[in-house]
Order: structure tokens, then C-alpha cells, then sequence
């Protein structure tokens, strides 16, 4: 193994002095899971992800982390990391599109089991007709897996979102797997300026002994235990201690605000709220409006953002205080569904200001002609 | 982040009560505790469970797999205190040795189960109940159900983060808070001697 | 696990429920008990749901009181039959979901390598026909392939008992259950062979009807994965429940299809296999 010192999470993300690199979004994969400490990394090929763990497996081959292999499927890889969850030692995988389809039975699982899993999910489209290019359909099917959801901008949040999320998937009230999100292709295979903490320190590693659920090891009491029992009798003592558990697991993701807030700066990060329309978006949507906001603003026109950077847990009541004071609000998305806009409208009191659109999908780019359009059409009304 | 005003009072609150920290309550930082859903200082919260575990008409500690298997360094000093405790308050102790939906069933009077607490309350008449040392899962799971179905007051002693189903919990638990609630217990207690 | 950490704490020794008590006072850990020894022994599993004459209850039984290490053992199972008594099985074991125990397995294993360098962790996948031959297949092959450190039993009951009896690959041909209304048109699938060609250093099939033998089995299956290569039993025992016989002919009925040709216990090593158990039970006689 590589030589690396343990650094406490505050040292390696606020005080270790970075270095900026011009790197894609795949390599700030590679560079955040450097310095993440990670036991066990598990790969299958999917475009656009694949990249993210060659690298991460030829990290693995410099000694940064003690175990790597690639699996059978993505249901299959799922599978794998959550025995290695169970087992207590931090694991890490990546998938997208239709792999994350392909594994889904797994992401309630892992919630369920309490597993902290960090997870990437470089998204593209889904069948059919098939297509590798970006798209953030499969973000509408995961909201409500029990998992943390955290949607990146660029390298750099997907850098940052990475590392720290290993930290909060790990606190011990909270203790759910994470999943990072990043738009396939606009973040994974574009470059741009990351700053990198320094790749000789690493996060402690993970104990399993604070978990709130035993390991799975013949070493942590009680030994006489299942990950996870049935709890299906026909009766309502378990139809109890099943929604009893479930509730449990949205109860994980409440917690994980205030990690989320200290962490990363907040669920959601706002220019100009006071203006009369807001842009909500999350993932690369969020650098089309700030291009959006700036011809805008050369028609004379003020728009504020709110790039959201955790879907879950929601940040409900900032959205609805932020939209009660604006005119319109304005989601535009990356996918036909709209996932986002049924999102912030179950957050706001008056759904008529929420305009979904523009929105792409099936791989194109988001012109922020499209955008400024929207913005034209509000401020007319 | 909801900012409700749900407090987390003895029940039966219903058919299906919500998880506190769905309903805005958050989790006390080191030296504070939860008390009904609102966040206090540990002392307080310690003062709380001394007056609460006097009251009760039939008071019972819980402890969990972390402390009935002397599985690691600490256990046994820590099972002692919280012996101590049961015997200057005068409660009863059930176990609760591991967290498996049992098969048939169980003996309501000597065990309890996260995954029904409730048949072990009602049989016992519990009205007071204290958790220690069970994973904070299934202390979670078990302190809801307690909370939709029956009337007892619930503690959660943590040696993590704590809890918001229970309805005093103090966090990072360990020998010293525990001498202190047993200090205020026998404090109390001769206050109430007099 | 070192057997100093199974013991109930001191001062709440009194109010352990008898069979907890009962299992540390008499429990099979560290002491290299076997089959013959059962009834002498507080057994790894408790009371459990499985239907009166059932045979993977007592081929379960037989798997734990065979397991060469039981404290340092975990098992995966799958959804099916046998997972309703798992969590009354005194041993750290998973569920995850249905048919992706060997996958879960390699990762399980692979970490506890990590964790414990220097101790064996045996890691035992105990799962039914349903789950080892049809829904989980490919996983249980790509193991095999990936030469990954674990058993593989399969409880082979012939059915999907616990769904209300469906027919699985491991039905006779011809066998009339639910979703095979005109019977079924396809040959039991060969698993000893496929792991033979897959990979493992080790395969047997056997039937609980030859409780020693089947002992030597999983014992000989348990040691290869720990050295050699994965390893994989196979043990028949018929619903009868779903094929419709009463809860005391389970013996008999596995040993009629015994007579009939339909079912044969066999074994396959390969050369190092052989040499490593060899190795092993020659060092066994010495002492």
C-alpha cells in the first residue's frame, strides 16, 4: 500500500492546501477516491462511467486502495459491495444509465440495511431506443430509494461531493448509502480547473463498530443475527415494525442536513434570491442558467439561482421560502419527466409560478438561448 | 429543514406515529440531550430521567446486545453501573439479547423484542422504560412503536449520536453520565426520604 | 470470533432468557464437534417456521453441527424456504435478496480478508434450488469463475416451496407443479457437473439421509474454499410439502429416487484439492 497520513475530515477538506488541476470529471473520481481511504472497489463497464473505475482500478494497482475487481453485472456489483458493507470496510462503486436500472433492486437494500455505500452515478439515457448520451432520466427513479442523493455541477463539486460523502454516509445516525450524481459526458469527459487536496493524506478509516446496525463478521454481538430479518407475518405487530423501519430510514436522511450543511456549504447554494425570477436547477443545468443569467442580465433583465446540491434530503422549506418572494420560477432539466419541477412544486405554496422548462433530452445540450427565452416569456407577463 | 413544533410525548399516539426527525426534531451536539423533542443541556436531561424514573409506577431498564455479552473492553464496568442504577431506583431489568423476529413467539415476561416492544409493555405494565445499549437501528424502530401504542415513557441512553424517537435521550454515553443519573436518582431519592 | 468473547455479562447472567443461557453453557463454538455430538450440545438453531418433515430443516441442522469453524463463520442465504429459519441460526448470516447470495458472498469474503488477515473467516452461501440454479445462476457461475473463497450449498427441494410450488429448474422432467401445468419439459439441470466445468476444487452431492457422509462433505467443501478454490454441495431432499408425502417418508423418499436412478451422491476433486485434504485428514489421524 501507498504510504498516506490520516488527516481528520476538516484538515483534508479545509485546511490542506490544494493544488489546481485540469482535469475531467472522471479523473476528480480518481483523485477524490485517492484520498478517501477506501478498503474495496467493485467495477462493471458502462458508458459513461467506465472510465471513472479504470482509473480508480489503476489506483488500486499503485496501492491506494487493498482490493479491486470487476463484476458480472450491475446487479451483481451491487450485490458484492453490500456484502462488503456488511462485512465493515468502506467500499465504493460507480455506474449510470441503464446500469443503474439493471442494479436497482439493490439501492432500497442497501437503505434498508443501513449500509454506507458510496456510490457515483454518471448518467445518460435510458432504453429504448438505446443511447449512451446524457440524460438525467434514472435521477426521477432513484428519489425514492432511501438513498442521499447529491447532484454535481462540475469536477469539482463531483471532487468534493465524492470525498465528503463517505463521511456522512459513515455518521453513525445517519448511515445510508450516498449517491453522487454527475451529468455523463458534460462532467465526465470535459476538463476543467479542479482544486485537489494533497494525495498523501487520506480520511480515518471506517469504524464499524459505531454503526447503528452489528457487522456481519462473527466478531460484534449479538452473534445470533440476520442482515436483514423477515419481518412479513401476516399480522400488524410486523406491518408495525416494517413501516417502524422504513420511517427509520427517511428519519437517517433528516439527519444528514446538518453533515450536509457543514460539509458542503448547504443543500443549496443562491445568487440574487431577491430577484423576481428564480432559476432553480441542480447538476449541469445549473452552469446553463448561470450563462442563461448573464445574457439576461445584458437585456437589463435580474434573475437569481438556486443550484440545488442535495435532492436527498430535500431542501423543502428553503425552496418554498426562496419561491414565495419570486415572480416565477424557472427548473430547467435535463430529462423529459421533469423530475426536479414535481420536486420544488410539492415544496412550494403557490405551484402556478413553477415553469418546467426548458427541458432536453435524449442527449442534446442545453442551448441557454432556451433558458434566456423562459426568462424573456416571465418577465413579459 | 421543518420547523415544526412536534414534541415527543408519552403516547399511545396512534395508529402509525411519524419518526421525530422527520418532524423537525434534530439531534443534540455533545454535552446536550433531547428532552420531549427539544434540546437541553445533558445535566438537565439527567435531572429529568431521575425525577421520571422515580415517578414511574413500574420502571424497567432495556439493555441491548452491547451490554448483555461482555463482547468487549468496557462492558462489564458499564453493565455494573447500570446495575446499580436498576437497584438504587428500584427498577427491573428485561434483556434484550439480540434483535431476531423470534420464532414462535416471545416470552413477554422476560424478554423484549425492537421489532414488537410493545407485547413486552403492555404484558409487563411498563411505564417507564430504559434503553442502553442496543443498536441505534433498532432502538429507533422499537422507540416509535413504544410511542404509537403504548403509554410508556421512553429513555434512550446512547453511546453515539442519540435518539429523537425516545422521549429523553442523552448521547455519547458512558461511565460518567451514567454515575450522574444514578448520583441524581440517589440525590431525589433523599430528597423524597425526607 | 475468540470463544473468551461469547459469554453473557456478569451481573445479567440472571436474566438471560434460558436459551441463551443454555447456548453459552453448552455452546458448539471452538470445540470441534460434529454430527455425532449432536444431542450433546446446545444446537446453532433455534425453534423454526419450516413445515413438519420438511428436509432442509435437518439438512440445515446437519450443515451447522458439520461446519468446521462455526465462530468463525458467516453465511448468505436467499429468499426461499431455509430463510425463514436463518434468523434463528445463531451465527452472523445475511439475506439480501433473491439470488444474489454468491455475489454477495464474494464481496463479504473479500473484506472480512481484509479485515482479518490473520484468522480464517469462513464464508458458507447455504440457498435453494430456486435461487442457486434458475433467478441466481449467473452469479453463482461468475463466483465460481472469479475462483472466489466460498462454499456453495444448494437445498435442493425440487421447487419453489415457499412460493407455493412452482416448478424450478432442479424439478424432475415431466413433474406437474404450479407454472409447469402440463408438466415440466426439461431435464433436471446438471449443477454438479456445471460447477465441476466452472471451477470449483471441490463438488458433492448428497442427501441428509446419510448424515455422515454428508458431515465429511460440507466439512471437506468448507476447507478446500478456505485454500484451494470455491466449492460447491448439493443436497437432495424433496418438499413434501409440494410433492405431496407425508412428513415422516422424507427419508424413505429420497432414498426410493436413490434406487430409481434419479438421484446419485457423488463427489468430484480435482488433483489439488485432493492432495490438500489428504494433506489435512492424514494430519487429522496423527493426532
Amino acid at each position: 500500500m501507498i504510504e498516506q497520513k490520516v488527516v481528520t475530515p476538516e484538515q483534508l477538506f479545509f485546511e490542506a492546501e490544494r493544488e489546481e488541476q485540469f482535469i475531467t470529471g472522471s479523473e476528480a473520481i480518481r483523485e477524490a477516491i485517492k484520498s478517501a481511504n477506501v478498503d474495496m472497489a467493485i467495477s462493471y463497464p458502462i458508458t459513461p462511467q467506465s472510465e471513472s473505475m479504470h482509473l480508480v482500478g489503476d489506483i488500486f494497482a499503485e496501492g491506494y486502495i487493498k482490493e479491486y475487481f470487476r463484476g458480472e453485472n450491475e446487479f451483481a456489483v451491487m450485490s458484492s459491495v453490500a456484502g462488503a458493507a456488511m462485512a465493515g470496510v468502506r467500499v465504493f462503486t460507480a455506474t449510470g444509465g441503464p446500469g443503474t436500472l439493471r442494479a436497482f433492486e439493490m439501492f432500497p437494500t442497501w437503505s434498508g440495511s443501513r449500509l454506507p455505500i458510496v456510490c457515483a452515478f454518471m448518467t445518460r439515457g435510458i432504453n429504448s431506443p438505446l443511447t449512451i448520451q446524457p440524460d438525467t432520466l434514472e435521477m426521477a427513479y432513484m428519489l425514492d430509494t432511501g438513498m442521499l442523493m447529491l447532484h454535481a455541477e462540475n469536477g469539482q463539486d463531483l471532487y468534493d461531493m465524492v470525498l465528503k460523502a463517505f463521511v456522512i454516509a459513515e455518521k453513525p445516525d445517519v448511515h445510508v448509502p450516498v449517491g453522487v450524481f454527475a451529468d455523463g459526458f458534460f462532467v465526465t469527459h470535459t476538463r476543467d480547473k479542479v482544486n485537489i487536496a494533497p494525495a498523501d493524506m487520506k480520511l480515518p478509516s471506517y469504524n464499524p463498530n459505531c454503526a447503528p446496525v452489528p457487522a456481519m463478521d462473527m466478531e460484534t454481538v449479538p452473534f445470533r443475527q440476520m442482515r436483514d430479518p423477515f419481518v412479513m407475518k401476516s399480522n400488524f405487530i410486523s406491518y408495525a415494525a416494517h413501516a417502524s423501519w422504513q420511517q427509520e430510514i427517511l428519519a437517517a436522511a433528516e439527519r444528514a442536513r446538518k453533515y450536509i450543511d457543514s460539509l458542503l456549504g448547504g443543500l443549496i447554494e443562491v445568487e440574487n434570491e431577491d430577484a423576481d425570477i428564480l432559476i432553480i436547477a441542480s447538476g449541469t443545468a445549473v452552469s446553463q442558467s448561470r450563462e442563461a443569467i448573464q445574457q439576461a442580465k445584458s437585456e437589463g433583465l435580474s434573475v437569481g439561482l438556486v443550484k440545488i446540491k442535495s435532492l436527498r434530503p430535500f431542501p423543502t422549506e428553503q425552496i418554498r421560502r426562496l419561491a414565495a418572494k419570486a415572480k416565477a420560477v424557472i427548473i430547467p432539466e435535463f430529462n423529459r419527466v421533469g423530475w426536479l419541477c414535481r420536486e420544488v412544486k410539492t415544496a412550494v405554496d403557490d405551484t402556478t409560478k413553477v415553469v418546467g422548462a426548458p427541458r432536453v433530452f435524449g442527449g442534446m445540450t442545453m442551448p441557454p438561448q432556451l433558458i434566456v427565452d423562459e426568462i424573456r416569456r416571465c418577465a413579459n407577463e | 429543514m421543518l420547523e415544526s413544533k412536534y414534541q415527543v410525548l408519552v403516547g399511545p399516539e396512534g395508529y402509525l406515529p411519524p419518526a421525530a426527525a422527520s418532524m423537525g426534531v434534530t439531534l443534540p451536539e455533545k454535552g446536550q440531550a433531547l428532552v420531549e423533542g427539544s434540546i437541553v443541556s445533558e445535566e438537565e436531561a439527567i435531572e429529568k430521567i431521575a425525577q421520571k424514573i422515580l415517578e414511574a409506577k413500574n420502571p424497567f431498564l432495556f439493555p441491548g446486545p452491547l451490554l448483555l455479552w461482555d463482547w468487549k473492553e468496557g462492558v462489564a464496568e458499564k453493565a455494573k453501573a447500570v446495575k446499580e442504577l436498576a437497584d438504587l431506583a428500584g427498577t427491573r431489568i428485561i434483556p434484550m439479547p439480540d434483535y431476531r423476529p423470534k420464532y414462535p413467539m416471545i416470552n413477554p415476561a422476560v424478554e423484549i423484542n425492537p421489532n414488537h416492544p410493545n407485547l413486552t409493555i403492555w404484558h409487563n405494565k411498563i411505564d417507564f422504560c430504559l434503553f442502553i445499549g442496543v443498536h441505534c437501528h433498532y432502538a429507533n424502530v422499537a422507540l416509535k412503536i413504544i410511542r404509537g401504542g403504548t403509554d410508556c415513557y421512553t429513555i434512550a441512553l446512547c453511546g453515539e449520536a442519540g435518539h429523537e424517537d425516545a422521549m429523553i435521550s442523552l448521547r455519547d454515553v458512558g461511565l460518567a453520565q451514567l454515575a450522574s443519573l444514578t448520583e441524581a436518582v440517589a440525590r431525589l431519592k433523599g430528597v423524597a426520604g425526607k | 470470533m475468540n470463544k473468551s468473547i461469547f459469554k453473557i455479562t456478569p451481573c445479567f447472567e440472571d436474566i438471560m432468557p434460558d436459551e441463551y443461557k443454555e447456548l453459552v453453557e453448552s455452546d458448539p463454538f471452538g470445540k470441534g464437534l460434529g454430527v455425532s455430538q449432536l444431542g450433546t450440545y446446545k444446537e446453532l438453531l433455534e425453534e423454526h417456521p419450516l413445515c413438519a418433515g420438511c428436509g432442509l430443516a435437518l439438512s440445515l441442522r446437519l450443515i451447522l453441527a458439520s461446519l468446521p469453524n462455526p465462530e468463525d463463520t458467516v453465511i448468505v442465504g436467499s429468499t426461499g424456504c431455509s430463510a425463514l429459519a436463518f434468523p434463528q441460526v445463531a451465527l452472523h448470516n445475511i439475506h439480501s435478496v433473491f439470488g444474489n447470495q454468491n455475489a454477495v458472498a464474494s464481496g463479504l469474503k473479500r473484506a472480512l480478508k481484509l479485515r482479518f488477515p490473520d484468522k480464517v473467516k469462513d464464508v458458507v452461501v447455504i440457498a435453494g434450488d430456486g435461487a442457486t440454479a434458475d433467478i441466481g445462476l449467473d452469479m453463482v457461475m461468475q463466483s465460481w469463475f472469479r475462483c472466489e473463497n466460498i462454499t456453495t450449498i444448494m437445498l435442493d427441494n425440487e421447487a419453489y416451496a415457499n412460493t407455493g410450488g412452482q416448478e424450478s429448474g432442479m424439478s424432475p422432467q415431466g413433474t406437474v407443479l404450479n407454472m409447469a401445468p402440463k408438466g415440466k419439459k426439461f431435464p433436471k439441470i446438471s449443477m454438479p457437473e456445471i460447477a465441476r466445468e466452472s471451477g470449483c476444487a471441490y463438488v458433492a452431492a448428497i442427501s441428509p439421509a446419510q448424515p455422515k457422509r454428508l458431515e465429511k462433505m460440507v466439512r471437506r467443501a468448507i476447507l478446500t474454499a478456505r485454500e484451494v478454490g470455491p466449492s460447491y454441495v448439493q443436497i437432495f431432499s424433496p418438499c413434501p410439502t409440494n410433492y405431496k408425502f407425508k412428513p415422516q417418508e422424507m427419508v424413505a423418499r429420497i432414498k426410493q429416487r436413490e434406487k430409481e436412478g434419479f438421484f446419485k451422491s457423488k463427489e468430484y476433486i480435482t488433483t489439488e484439492a485432493q492432495e490438500y485434504l489428504a494433506g489435512l485428514e492424514e494430519g487429522k489421524k496423527d493426532e
